[in-house]
């Protein structure tokens, strides 16, 4: 009984942690057809939003992003996904691809690194 | 009365089961003769997946009572429509990546839904198109350190951005380019992705097994999607 009830107690911490991770922040407000890129982590703070490419974020957001959310709307031929870098015009590592639908609300690694971005048909 | 089953009615079941099959199901039957044909080219096949996704969000956004179009909307019409095509409950579908970025989304809206129908499994699929999605950023993550990469980035920038020069607003692309060529940045670059891919791959098989297995699926789902049904009468925008 004893070891059914610690089982029990894990398995439901185990949800409570996993629900509260997936479910820790709302839906992220970023226009559709456009790729948004937030100050803080979880989608928080000044928000920087575009429909097209920018080859060099301006510095009030360039190297200071925490969050990003792809918002883009598919459809045959249509570039709908992000490829996001490091440095200026694509020079430094891509950090991130994400397809429509997909957000990142923080990444330890890439934070604070993006420069530019690009739609493209594909990753 | 229903029990009254007569002969005749229980010879006619079977009939009227074979009748089905050799009328509108066999469509659908996986041995029946000459399914729509799945395209052989890469591009076509996306086009494909892309059309077919496209038409079950739109007849999803239909059913909720939106329409997907490229004109510009008040904000409150856009996070309706946001609120439908991207869902908004917990971020169910969730992947961390070696690369340390968590990347999530809705698992209820119409975006997710038709991934589902179409993929068979959008938790499955959403796991393994994030992975491969990202294998050349997994790539460029592990030789961004590596020293031969360092010094070339380091030329590069030194070429965009002379130093003791303000950062130009707008640094011409082409500027870029030419920096890259001669800096050595690309050729650096694309050595070291070679090695790296390689290795990212193996490192994926089993991601990589099923994105082509949901793949292969999704496109014989796709190409035995209905028809699109004709817009309402009076509706002349696209």
């Amino acid at each position: 009984m004893k070891r059914f009830l610690a089982t029990t107690a894990a398995t439901l911490f185990a949800v409570t942690a996993g629900l509260t991770a997936a479910g820790s922040a709302a839906a992220a407000e970023c226009p559709s057809g456009h790729f948004c890129v937030w100050q803080d982590s979880n989608f928080g703070g000044q928000r920087a939003n575009w429909s097209g490419d920018d080859g060099w974020w301006e510095s009030w957001i360039s190297d200071t992003d925490s969050s990003w959310a792809n918002h883009g709307i598919s459809g045959p031929g249509i570039k709908d996904h992000v490829r996001v870098y490091e440095s200026a015009w694509q020079g430094g590592s891509m950090t991130i691809c994400l397809a429509p639908g997909q957000e990142v609300g923080y990444n330890g690694a890439a934070n604070d690194r993006g420069d530019s971005h690009i739609w493209s048909t594909g990753c | 009365m229903p029990l009254a089953t007569t002969p005749l009615a229980r010879r006619a079941l079977p009939a009227a089961a074979a009748l089905a099959l050799l009328t509108g199901c066999t469509s659908v039957h996986p041995d029946a003769p000459g399914p729509p044909a799945v395209p052989a080219g890469r591009a076509a096949q996306d086009a494909l997946l892309r059309a077919a996704e496209r038409r079950l969000v739109d007849d999803c956004l239909a059913d909720r009572g939106i329409r997907a179009t490229a004109e510009p909307r008040a904000p409150a019409g856009d996070r309706a429509l946001q609120a439908a095509l991207f869902g908004t409950g917990p971020r169910e579908l969730s992947v961390t990546l070696a690369t340390g970025a968590t990347v999530t989304a809705h698992s209820d809206g119409c975006l997710a839904a038709a991934k589902d129908r179409l993929y068979g499994d959008q938790h499955r699929w959403f796991r393994a198109q994030v992975v491969v999605d990202n294998l050349r950023a997994e790539a460029q993550a592990r030789y961004r350190d590596d020293p031969a990469h360092r010094s070339a980035l380091a030329r590069w920038t030194a070429c965009v951005a002379p130093p003791g020069r303000p950062r130009p607003e707008r640094p011409d692309p082409a500027e870029s380019a030419r920096c890259a060529r001669e800096s050595g940045l690309d050729e650096t670059r694309a050595r070291l992705e070679r090695a790296e891919l390689t290795e990212v791959r193996a490192l994926h098989r089993d991601e990589l097994t099923t994105y082509r297995q949901l793949r292969d699926g999704a496109l014989r789902r796709a190409a035995l999607l209905p028809a699109p049904t004709p817009p309402p009468k009076g509706d002349t925008t696209s």
